[in-house]
C-alpha cells in the first residue's frame, strides 16, 4: 500500500461513510467541535491573562527573578501569602556579593534590592494641627496668632459642647461624658487662657491630653512600604511613572507614595466621599438608586467638623461669606452652612462636587501627606520593638497601566537605608553613635534591644512604645518640631550606592534583558549564587508572588481538569459509537478482507476516517474559538473594575489574543484523543474474518 | 491444462455447542486453468465450505489446498489475503458491494490494493471491463442506484479487474430472477471463453447448472461426482458427534 491514490480512497472511504452514518458523525463532530473550541479559547484566555498578569507583576514588583534567603522559613509571596505580615523569608544580610554574582549572568540586566515592610503612618486629628500650631505660636511669643487659635479652640470647644450634649441624651457612657464636658466648660472659662499665659506648657499639654481626644478619632493608617534602590527601581521598573513631585533624588532617603494609596488612604475624608460618588455617578449609577451611595450621603453633612476644625479664622470668615452666597436660606453660623453644602442628592450634586473644590478644597488639608511633607513611620523592628523614623515624601507615583488596580498600588517606595533602620538595621553612623552611649553611660556589655532603646526611646526625638498594645493604637504625642530637626539632620548625611549595595535587603529582583529565556537565566543564576557559595535561593516571578502567581496555576489545573473530564466523555462516547459503526459494517470490512484487504488497511481505514473527522470539526471548532477570541480581543473583556482582575488583565481591559499555538495545541489534542478512543473499534475490525462475506444472507 | 486448485483430502469440521459439524469429510478435488465448474449438491452439502477453502477466506481442518501451485497452510494471514488479492476474484451471492463508492470506485477497489499501476493504466483497465459487463452508462451511480442484475455485473467487473487465475462465486444468481442469472452466467461464460478465466460457482439452479463444462456433485461433505467420470463416492453418512 502507499501513494496518492490509495490515500484518495481513503478521504473518499472516510468521507462517504462519514457521511452515510449521519447520527454518528454529527454526535462525534460536535463532541470534537466544542472539546477544540474548549482548549482553544480556554487556553488562549489563559495564556492571555498569564502573560499579562507576568506583565503586571514583573513590571511592577517583582522582576522576572526574586532572589531571597535559601533558609527562609516561608516562601516569598511579594503579594502576600494570605497571612500579612507574619512570613519569614529570612534575609541577604549582605547584598553587595549577590548584585555581583548574579549581574555578572548574561542576561541579567539588573539587580534591585528590596524588603518589604508595614508600617503605620499616624494621622493627626485636626484638633491637633491647632494645637501644634498654638504651642509654636507661644514659643514665637505671637500673640495676635496666639488670640486667633484661642478665638478658634474656643469655637471647637463650643462646638464640641453642643455635640457633647447630644451624646448626653444617647450614651449610657455618663462617667465618660461629664469628664469631658468638665473639661470643655474649663477651656471654654476665661481663667483658662489667663492660664495659658504663665504656664503655656501645663495648659497645651491639657488640650493635647484632654481636648484633642474628644474629637473625632484620630485615624491609624497602616502603609506597606517597599525598601529598594530607588535609582535603580525607577530606572529598571519600566511601567513607574511620578505623577505627583519628584523622585527622590540619588543618594537621598525619601519615600514615594503610590497614586492608589494616596487617594484612597491619604485623601481628606470628604473629598474621598464626594470622590466616590462622583466616579460612580460618570458610571451612571444615581444616589437615590444606589444604598452605598444613599449612605455615604448621608454620613457627609456629620464630616462637617474635618472641614471647620482646618479652618485658619480668617479663611473661615471668608468661606462662611461663600457659603452664606449660596444657601441663602440656611440659618446659623459656619458649622450649619458646611453641613447644608454637604447635603448632596442627585440634583445639586455636581454643582456641590465643584464647588468643594473650587471653594473649599483650598483651604483644608486635601491629603495628610504631600510630597514634601515628612511623614513619621512606625514598624515594628525585626526586634520586635515599635521604631519610629521620619522621612520625607517626594513624589507620588503609579505604574502605567495598572492605574486602577489597588493591588499593584500596595507598596509605597522607600530609600533601602530608611528601609534598614525601620527593619532594625543600624548603619554604622548609629553604630558608632551607640558606642558613644555605652561609654558615656558606662555599660559594658549593652543589648540590642536596650541599645535600641537608648538611641532612639530615651532621646527626645521620638516617643517610643515598647508595650505592642499601645504600639498600633495610639498615636498621641508625636513632636512633629522634632522630627524635622532629626529629617534635616539625616538629609544632611547622603549616601553613595556603595552604601545601598554594602548591606542588608530581605529579597532582590533581577530584571532580564530578554525575558523568554527565563529558565535558562534562572539555572544560570542558581550557579552563579552555589559558585559564589552565598546562601540565597532563586524563583521565577510566578512562585515568588504568592497566592496571585498560583492563583493562574489554580485555574489552569481547573481548565485542564474540565479539558480532562469532556475528553474522557467523549472518549467513551466516540469508543462506543465507532463500535456499534463496527457492527454496522461487518459485513463490508468481511468484503473488503475477502478481496484483498489486509488487516493494516482495516486499521488505517477506521483510524483516518476518525482522524478526517476530528481534523474537521476540530478545525471548525477551533476556528470559531479563535474567532471568539479574536472578537473578545477587538472589544476587550472588562475587568469589572474588580481590583484582582485588573492587576490579572494588567489593566481595566483584557485584550485576548488567539493564534496557531493554541489552535494546533487543541486539534492535535483532539486527535489524538479520538485516535485514541478509535483505536480499540478499530482493531476489533482488523479480527472480522473474511469469511463474513460468504456467510451474508439476504 | 495445468491444475490450479488441488483439494487433497480435506476435511473440515465446524464446532457446534458441543457437538461437532462435519462440513466436509474427506474431499480429493483437481480443477484445471480455464475451466467453467459448477459445484451442486444439496442445501447443506458442503458447497460454501469448499469454495471457502479454495478462497483462502478458511482453513481444512485436515488436508491440504492448494491454490495456482501455492500450499495455502504454509501461509499467514497477509499470505493469504495476498493470494487472493493477486490469485482469486469473488462474487457473492449478495453482492457485496462498497455501498459508499460508486462503480468506478467499486471496481478500481482491488487495483488500489494491489498499487503500482499509475492512474491512467488503471482507468483504461476499469473502464474496459465496466464496458465489457454492459455497465458504461452507470459508471458513476452508486450500488443503490442500480438492479440486482447490474450489480452482480459490478462485481463480477470487481472480480475480473486484476486478471485473477481464478474466479469462485457461491450462488452468484440465487438473489436474482431466472432470467437475469441466466443473463449472468452467460456474461461469466463469455469471460471464461475470452481470457481463460477458471470459473467455480456453486449453484441449486439446474438451468444454471447446464452452462457449466463440469459439475461437481456433493452430498453430506462429500464428492458423489466429480465430473470427470464415473461417480465414486461411498452412501453418505450423517454428521456423526465429535
Ligand atoms: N460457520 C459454521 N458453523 C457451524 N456449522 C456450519 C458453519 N458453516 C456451515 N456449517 C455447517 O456445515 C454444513 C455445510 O454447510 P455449507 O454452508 O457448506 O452447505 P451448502 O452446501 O453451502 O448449503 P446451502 O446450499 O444451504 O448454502 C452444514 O451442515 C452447515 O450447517
Ligand atoms: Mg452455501
Amino acid at each position: 500500500m502507499g501513494g496518492v491514490a490509495q490515500l484518495r480512497l481513503m478521504v473518499v472511504l472516510g468521507l462517504r461513510s462519514l457521511w452515510t452514518h449521519k447520527v454518528k458523525t454529527l454526535t462525534v463532530g460536535s463532541l470534537l467541535f466544542f472539546g477544540t473550541f474548549l482548549v482553544v479559547v480556554g487556553t488562549a484566555l489563559l495564556d492571555s491573562i498569564e502573560s499579562s498578569m507576568a506583565r503586571s507583576i514583573t513590571a511592577s514588583l517583582a522582576g522576572h527573578i526574586q532572589l531571597y534567603d535559601a533558609d527562609a522559613k516561608d516562601p516569598l509571596a511579594l503579594f502576600g501569602s494570605g497571612f500579612m505580615g507574619s512570613d519569614d523569608i529570612g534575609e541577604i544580610p549582605d547584598f553587595a556579593p549577590v548584585k555581583a554574582a548574579v549581574s555578572a549572568v548574561p542576561n541579567v540586566a539588573a539587580v534591585v534590592p528590596m524588603g518589604i515592610g508595614m508600617a503605620t503612618i499616624s494621622t493627626p486629628v485636626e484638633l491637633d494641627q491647632v494645637f501644634l500650631s498654638l504651642r509654636e505660636a507661644v514659643r514665637d511669643k505671637d500673640q495676635a496668632r496666639i488670640d486667633a487659635l484661642a478665638k478658634r479652640t474656643r469655637a471647637i470647644a463650643t462646638d464640641l459642647v453642643t455635640e457633647y450634649a447630644n451624646r448626653a441624651k444617647i450614651s449610657t457612657d455618663t462617667e465618660r461624658i461629664a469628664k469631658a464636658q468638665a473639661d470643655l466648660a474649663r477651656v471654654l472659662s476665661d481663667a483658662f487662657w489667663k492660664e495659658l499665659e504663665d504656664s503655656p506648657e501645663l495648659s497645651i499639654q491639657f488640650l493635647d491630653s484632654h481636648i484633642a481626644p474628644l474629637a473625632s478619632d484620630g485615624r491609624l493608617v497602616y502603609l506597606r512600604y517597599l525598601g529598594t534602590d530607588l535609582d535603580a527601581f525607577t530606572r529598571d521598573f519600566d511601567r513607574f511613572q511620578i505623577v505627583e513631585g519628584e523622585e527622590v533624588p540619588s543618594g537621598h532617603r525619601g519615600m514615594l507614595l503610590s497614586k492608589t494609596f494616596y487617594e484612597k488612604q491619604l485623601k481628606h475624608a470628604v473629598a474621598r466621599s464626594l470622590d466616590r460618588i462622583r466616579d460612580k455617578r460618570v458610571q451612571g449609577t444615581t444616589i437615590a438608586g444606589d444604598a452605598l451611595l444613599r449612605t455615604i450621603a448621608r454620613e457627609l453633612p456629620k464630616q462637617y467638623q474635618r472641614i471647620t476644625y482646618q479652618l485658619d479664622p480668617a479663611d473661615a470668615g471668608t468661606l462662611e461669606g461663600q457659603l452664606r452666597e449660596l444657601l441663602p436660606q440656611v440659618e446659623g453660623g459656619l458649622p450649619e452652612l458646611v453641613q447644608a453644602f454637604l447635603a448632596v442628592d442627585d440634583a445639586n450634586f455636581d454643582a456641590r462636587y465643584a464647588a468643594f473644590y473650587e471653594l473649599i478644597a483650598p483651604h483644608i488639608k486635601l491629603y495628610e501627606a504631600r510630597p514634601g511633607d515628612v511623614i513619621t513611620l512606625r514598624a515594628f523592628t525585626k526586634g520586635g520593638y515599635l521604631k519610629s523614623v521620619n522621612v520625607r515624601v517626594f513624589g507620588v507615583f503609579r505604574f502605567s497601566g495598572l492605574e486602577t488596580s489597588d493591588m499593584a498600588g500596595a507598596q509605597n517606595l522607600v530609600d533601602m537605608m530608611t528601609f534598614r533602620e525601620l527593619y532594625g538595621q543600624m548603619t554604622p553612623d548609629k553604630r558608632a553613635e551607640l558606642a558613644d552611649i555605652k561609654a558615656k553611660v558606662g555599660i559594658e556589655d549593652i543589648d540590642r534591644a536596650s541599645a535600641e532603646d537608648a538611641l532612639f526611646g530615651g532621646g527626645a526625638l521620638v516617643e517610643e512604645h515598647q508595650d505592642d498594645e499601645a504600639g498600633f493604637d495610639e498615636f498621641r504625642g508625636v513632636d512633629l518640631a522634632g522630627q524635622v530637626e532629626r529629617l534635616r539632620e539625616e538629609a544632611a548625611a547622603p549616601f553613595d550606592q556603595t552604601a545601598v549595595d554594602n548591606g542588608l535587603a530581605l529579597n532582590a529582583a533581577v530584571l532580564l534583558k530578554d525575558p523568554e529565556r527565563l529558565d535558562e537565566s534562572l539555572a544560570a543564576i542558581r550557579e552563579a549564587l552555589d559558585a559564589a557559595h552565598l546562601r540565597v535561593q532563586a524563583t521565577d516571578w510566578q512562585s515568588a508572588s504568592g497566592m496571585v502567581g498560583q492563583f493562574i496555576t489554580v485555574v489552569r489545573l481547573v481548565l485542564y481538569i474540565a479539558i480532562f473530564i469532556i475528553f474522557l466523555v467523549a472518549l467513551v462516547i466516540i469508543n462506543n459509537s465507532m463500535i456499534i459503526a463496527t457492527m454496522e459494517r461487518v459485513a463490508e470490512i468481511g468484503t473488503m478482507r475477502a478481496i484483498g484487504a489486509r488487516r493494516r488497511f482495516v486499521l488505517v481505514m477506521f483510524l483516518f476516517e476518525t482522524g478526517v473527522l476530528a481534523l474537521l470539526s476540530g478545525g471548525l471548532g477551533g476556528a470559531a474559538g479563535i474567532a471568539l477570541i479574536t472578537a473578545l480581543g477587538h472589544s476587550g473583556i472588562s475587568a469589572g473594575g474588580v481590583d484582582i482582575m485588573v492587576f490579572l488583565f494588567s489593566g481595566p481591559f483584557l485584550y485576548p489574543s488567539a493564534g496557531i499555538d493554541q489552535l494546533l495545541l487543541g486539534v492535535t489534542a483532539i486527535i489524538v484523543a479520538s485516535l485514541a478512543s478509535t483505536l480499540y473499534p478499530a482493531l476489533i475490525a482488523t479480527r472480522i474474518q473474511p469469511v463474513v462475506a460468504m456467510q451474508q444472507k439476504e | 491444462m495445468p491444475a490450479v486448485v488441488e483439494v487433497r483430502g480435506v476435511e473440515k469440521d465446524y464446532p457446534l455447542g458441543k457437538l461437532t459439524v462435519r462440513a466436509l469429510r474427506g474431499v480429493d478435488l483437481t480443477i484445471d486453468a480455464g475451466e467453467f465448474v459448477s459445484i451442486a449438491g444439496p442445501s447443506g452439502s458442503g458447497k460454501t465450505t469448499l469454495l471457502n477453502l479454495i478462497g483462502c477466506v478458511d482453513v481444512p481442518t485436515q488436508g491440504s489446498v492448494s491454490v495456482d501451485g501455492q500450499a495455502t497452510s504454509s501461509l499467514d494471514d497477509n499470505g493469504l489475503t495476498n493470494l487472493r488479492l493477486h490469485k482469486l476474484g469473488f462474487i457473492f451471492q449478495t453482492f457485496n458491494l462498497i455501498g459508499v463508492l460508486d462503480v468506478f470506485q467499486n471496481v478500481e477497489f482491488p487495483l488500489l490494493l494491489q498499487g503500482g499501476m499509475d492512474k491512467a493504466a488503471r482507468r483504461a483497465r476499469v473502464e474496459a471491463i465496466v464496458d465489457a459487463v454492459g455497465l458504461t452508462p452507470q459508471l458513476r451511480q452508486r450500488p443503490n442506484e442500480l438492479s440486482g442484475g447490474q450489480r452482480q455485473r459490478v462485481a463480477i467487473a470487481r472480480a475480473l479487474v486484476t486478471g485473477p487465475r481464478i474466479v469462485l462465486a457461491d450462488e452468484p444468481t440465487a438473489n436474482l430472477d431466472s432470467q437475469t442469472g441466466a443473463n449472468i452466467i452467460d456474461l461469466m461464460k463469455e469471460l471464461n471463453a475470452k481470457d481463460g478465466t477458471t470459473f467455480i460457482f456453486s449453484t441449486h439452479d439446474a438451468e444454471v447448472m447446464r452452462h457449466a463444462n463440469r459439475v461437481i456433485r456433493l452430498a453430506d461433505g462429500l464428492i458423489v461426482d466429480d465430473g470427470r467420470g464415473a461417480p465414486r463416492a461411498e452412501v453418505p453418512a450423517p454428521a456423526s458427534p465429535a
